[in-house]
């Protein structure tokens, strides 16, 4: 039944996750910057607050006093848009996956997770493949020819990668026999992780989603060295802090994604005695997952334009078709 | 309830008109591309409110994810996101507003001489629009009918790979004796 | 006729073409003068017949009043010392023919001749200024030619001086009084006609009649992240695909020549710090050179060895500088880079140690360097030389020559054959990736680089690949060296005679060149035997090696260009000077 407190209920989760979402955005620029600062053998910022701890809160401060341009021939109302619609499904896609098992909260039964629909999967692959317009649109209505090349470049990348994606999701959710991540969570906690029983999903999965995302060694869209920024050339101010929160929100979706499909969700030791831990258990994959996704970008130069497209299409969409193929006839044979 | 449903339903509705609307009227194909997207994605939240969330999230990914979105490229590619003001094809438009009216008519014959629904309407389950129901539906009911659909789209995909692929080197030799 | 050539044979052109070529007789002078009529059928006789396939410098001398004279500095691609060709034309009259149909290297410097002296070159094509802006008016390397704030035509300047005038000319004079600007010029008004002869340019391809596509022009730079300063190419594309492209460069330009020959002999040696400034030991000693022949003095040994140990020092920061930042300007995030700037900065502590200053260095004289190692100096070398180094630069390769990411951006790419870069005067670690095994420090040997025992090292598919693997494989090289030097470097002074702060330096005319990192880095100076240089020429490495970079983008994609602009390893502090 639909209750007032339900509502509620939903409200404050949705309020939890976005507010998740932003400050751990803040805290994940501080970990790249500091992890990346590690491997190159530099300390980091450090100054702000014990640790760098204050830095987002200072590079936040400066973003805000920055001037906001807008290119004189410029789409003005789109140029505005773009920012808003990329943030927009980089914060709701986290909204199927469950953070820990249901438990009582003041005297309440409340389900850790602000929905449990059983489309879950499709509906985290409708709202990737709609994270795509904020970019294009960004890189049109900026009348600049870099930021042009780098939003044509970002959707040509997104459409080529998101079928492998989409491909890659079908492995867990194969095995699982479901489509919702609860599910597929609640199998993995029975069998092993799937990354074990999917390592050809897993992988197609981890760097499909790093072209998804445009990080490095995909960085294509923004490809500094090329496009100086790409479809955020024109940008400064908020409207740039949106992007770039974006960027970094849907890493921390993309892990989080990543975490529950193939390492178990919030799955752990002693987790069905101490409903506690499933959060935690989730958010420590998801930093270790974030981690490697920084290392990544420290290690490996960007790969040139033609040869992604040819390794989205030529490599990963078959080898991730055939995955699902063999997957679904070995679950077909075994059952 | 009943009242705010309707008002939820009235609410979708003008959106969906508008932005078809908008859409149509839209000088600049950017925005025409985008007032399309907003009505799939209208669209979508009534096959939601259907109970059919399945069909939803499938008409935004299709529709909204992919198809749109390589329109959009291909506009922005072309940099024909300014339409002309002539019409390219003469007298399309006079065509146009001719099928429009055809349209018009089929739907008020539609709504006068369908057959009258006798009896309560019958009740669906909440599985009715399930992933599993449709799949199953898919590959027993309507399997000849997906068949041929996946077929043709196959077969429109050779035919856009053979179009796109580059002419072989006799056949460039031959048009370039006969310039 | 091929086998008749002895590398070390300098043809006595005189003799072979009289009436054509005469000797240079004048005292302090070399080479051979042709009259213009002759010298395109001689310099075609010199790169057919004789084998001076590559030119290494272009350049003019103002003989105010009465002439202007055009150098030509060529070299063999073998080995060997230089054919120095000179045309005297009239001040008034000051056109010379092309020689860019045999030499395409010839472009760039041409222009530059063009551009600062006013030498009209007949049959070049595209000569238009290059180092100044377009609508400058007059020709500033001419010796009548004054600049804004002119004081005096050498330094240093009485109004300076603690018994003259205590009163210097910026402040009584207003900055527009000494600019010459064309006739109804607004500078507010004006608009680059250059751009569109920029643009002009540039290219349509021949073969686009099967498929009507757009071109769209874009520019990279100046303002641009990986232009490795305020450098600017105009790209003519379809799709990401390469057509035509033409550098644009000078922006930061502030006629260091110009201001060489202002300065006593002296005085240029800090100033050559900033050409190069990631290597000015290189710069030091090729301007050391080149006065120490006018001069006549001979360093003693000890100088000989610290000079060849910072040479080499400056070799390997430079090769890590450019290896890391390459990687960068493949899309890594600095990481490779910060792993060779940790290197640079041990190297750069040597240079402190010494000379007192990390990047500019200012440690060669006329007949030494300024002042002997400090103690415990030679140690941190060693220990570089023998420990750390080696260790390095096999970590660098290590980690990134295998990377598949890197192989297949840098395989293939930006192609640059042996005869094109001997064509296009590329020199240094370009040059020898494309399979031409030449080295100054063997080819034409100075300093005492005769007595150790390095490698010249050589790949031959002259791709982005090949340029990465040469410049490690050099750095190994030069620790090589430093290691022998260092072991074997004697005691004794480090400088011929009394320090002075005016050095007599005889009248005539000199070329010096050192093999420097980027390349073959040259000076020619020309004295009168006054105080200050009446030319000074710098052959910067960097600035004609940029001629081979439209060749070397042809037909590949926009991101390839960066990767070999990258391989090319410029400095605009030397491109613009």
């Amino acid at each position: 039944m639909i209750d007032a407190a339900l509502i509620w209920e939903w409200i404050i989760k949705s309020l939890i996750l976005i507010i998740f979402l932003t400050v751990g955005f803040m805290y994940v620029t501080v970990y790249e910057r500091r992890f990346l600062a590690r491997i190159q053998s530099r300390i980091g910022p450090n100054r702000a607050g014990p640790f760098g701890l204050l830095q987002p809160a200072a590079d936040g401060l400066k973003l805000i006093f920055k001037e906001e341009l807008i290119p004189a021939n410029a789409d003005k109302f789109i140029f505005l848009l773009a920012p808003i619609i990329t943030v927009i499904p980089a914060l709701i896609v986290l909204a199927v996956i469950p953070w820990g098992e249901a438990m009582v909260i003041f005297g309440r039964q409340v389900n850790l997770f602000i929905s449990d629909v059983n489309v879950a999967v499709v509906y985290i692959m409708a709202v990737t493949s709609i994270s795509v317009y904020g970019i294009t649109l960004a890189g049109w209505s900026s009348n600049n020819k870099y930021a042009l090349l780098g939003g044509l470049r970002a959707t040509a990348q997104m459409i080529s990668y998101e079928l492998a994606l989409g491909l890659a999701f079908m492995g867990p959710v194969v095995l699982a026999g479901s489509l919702s991540m609860v599910d597929i969570v609640r199998a993995q906690q029975s069998s092993l992780w799937y990354v074990v029983l999917q390592p050809a999903a897993f992988l197609i999965y981890f760097f499909a989603s790093i072209a998804e995302i445009n990080r490095a060694p995909f960085d294509m869209p923004e490809a500094e060295q090329e496009l100086t920024a790409g479809y955020h050339a024109e940008y400064s101010g908020m409207k740039f802090a949106l992007f770039f929160m974006a960027e970094y929100i849907k890493m921390i979706a993309i892990s989080t994604i990543g975490a529950t499909l193939f390492f178990g969700g919030f799955d752990g030791p002693f987790v069905d005695q101490i409903p506690w831990l499933g959060p935690i258990y989730l958010l420590a994959k998801v930093v270790i997952y974030l981690g490697v996704l920084i290392w990544v970008r420290a290690s490996w130069p960007r790969i040139r334009y033609d040869r992604l497209m040819q390794l989205g299409w030529k490599i990963m969409f078959p080898l991730a078709l055939l995955n699902v193929i063999i997957t679904a006839v070995v679950v077909v044979l075994v059952n | 309830m009943p009242v705010i449903g309707t008002i939820f339903y009235a609410f979708l509705a003008i959106v969906a008109v508008g932005s078809a609307l908008g859409m149509l009227i839209n000088r600049n194909a950017i925005y025409s591309a985008l007032f399309l997207v907003l009505n799939f994605a209208t669209v979508a939240v009534l096959y939601l409110a259907l109970g059919a969330p399945f069909i939803a999230l499938s008409q935004i990914t299709v529709y909204a994810g992919a198809i749109m979105v390589l329109f959009l490229f291909v506009i922005t590619l072309l940099g024909a996101e300014k339409l002309p003001g002539y019409e390219p094809i003469k007298g399309h438009r006079i065509v146009a507003i001719g099928l429009a009216f055809v349209f018009i008519a089929e739907l008020v014959l539609f709504f006068f001489f369908r057959n009258q629904v006798t009896g309560p309407i019958p009740l669906i389950g909440p599985e009715f629009a399930s992933p599993r129901n449709i799949g199953v539906l898919m590959f027993t009911e309507y399997l000849l009918p997906f068949e041929v659909v996946a077929f043709i789209l196959l077969s429109a995909t050779v035919g856009a790979i053979m179009l796109t692929k580059p002419e072989r080197k006799s056949t460039t030799k031959l048009s370039q004796q006969q310039d | 006729m091929e086998d008749q050539i002895f590398v070390s044979d300098l043809p006595s052109l005189d003799t072979l073409y009289p009436g054509k070529v005469t000797l240079d007789t004048r005292s302090g002078y070399s080479g051979f003068i042709v009259p213009r009529e002759f010298l395109l059928e001689v310099s075609t006789e010199i790169h057919d017949v004789w084998g001076y396939d590559m030119l290494s410098s272009i350049t003019g001398v103002d003989y105010f009043p009465e002439k202007m004279e055009v150098v030509y500095h060529f070299y063999r691609s073998l080995g060997g010392g230089a054919l120095v060709l000179k045309v005297q034309v009239p001040r008034d009259d000051a056109v010379v023919p092309s020689i860019f149909s045999i030499y395409n290297g010839a472009e760039f410097q041409e222009r530059e001749a063009w551009d600062l002296l006013g030498i009209k070159f007949d049959g070049h094509p595209d000569l238009r200024r290059i180092l100044m802006w377009e609508g400058f008016e007059g020709f500033p390397l001419r010796k009548d030619w004054k600049e804004a704030y002119y004081e005096g035509d050498t330094k240093p300047f009485s109004s300076r001086w603690p018994e003259g005038v205590a009163e210097h000319s910026e402040n009584k004079n207003i900055f527009n009084d000494n600019v010459k600007y064309p006739e109804n010029f607004d500078p507010d008004k004006w608009i680059a006609s250059g751009e569109e002869a920029l643009y002009l340019g540039l290219q349509k391809s021949e073969n686009g009649k099967d498929m009507e596509t757009e071109s769209i022009v874009i520019n990279l730079g100046p303002q641009h992240p990986s232009t490795h300063g305020v450098f600017r190419m105009a790209a003519l594309v379809d799709g990401e695909e390469i057509v035509d492209l033409k550098p644009a460069f000078g922006y930061l330009h502030r006629n260091h020549e110009k201001i060489g020959e202002r300065n006593t002999f002296l005085q240029n040696m800090p100033f050559t710090d900033r050409l190069d400034y990631i290597s000015s030991m290189s710069n030091n000693f090729g301007y050391a050179l080149a006065v120490e022949k006018l001069m006549g003095v001979k360093p003693p040994e000890r100088a000989e060895y610290i000079r060849v140990i910072m040479a080499e020092l400056t070799r390997i920061e430079s090769h890590f500088m450019s290896t890391g930042f390459l990687l960068n300007d493949l899309g890594a995030f600095f990481t490779p880079a910060l792993y060779a700037l940790k290197e640079r900065e041990l190297i750069l502590d040597v240079f402190e140690a010494v000379s007192g200053s990390r990047m500019m260095c200012n440690y060669f004289r006329f007949g030494g360097v300024v002042r002997d190692l400090p103690a415990g100096i030679q140690e941190t070398i060693k220990n570089l030389a023998f420990e750390r180094l080696p260790g390095k630069v096999d970590e660098l390769d290590q980690l990134l020559t295998e990377n598949e990411i890197v192989r297949s951006r840098c395989m293939g790419i930006g192609v640059l054959t042996a005869e094109q870069a001997i064509n296009l005067s590329v020199t240094g670690p370009i040059l020898r990736a494309s399979g031409v095994p030449y080295d100054i420090r063997r080819a034409d040997p100075y300093s005492i680089y005769d007595r150790f025992d390095f490698d010249i090292p050589v790949f031959y598919h002259g791709d982005v690949y090949d340029r990465y693997l040469i410049r490690i494989e050099e750095m190994r090289q030069s620790v090589r060296i430093i290691q022998q030097a260092i072991t074997q470097i004697p005691e004794g002074p480090v400088f011929e005679g009394k320090p002075q702060y005016q050095v007599r330096v005889p009248a005539g005319e000199a070329y010096g060149r050192v093999e420097a990192p980027k390349g073959e880095l040259g000076f020619y100076v020309v004295s009168n035997g006054q105080a200050n240089p009446w030319r000074y020429h710098v052959r910067a490495p960097s600035f004609i090696n940029l001629t081979s970079l439209r060749q070397m983008c042809l037909k590949y994609k926009v991101a390839d260009v960066i990767a070999i602009l990258g391989s090319i390893d410029i400095v605009l502090g030397e491109v613009d000077r």
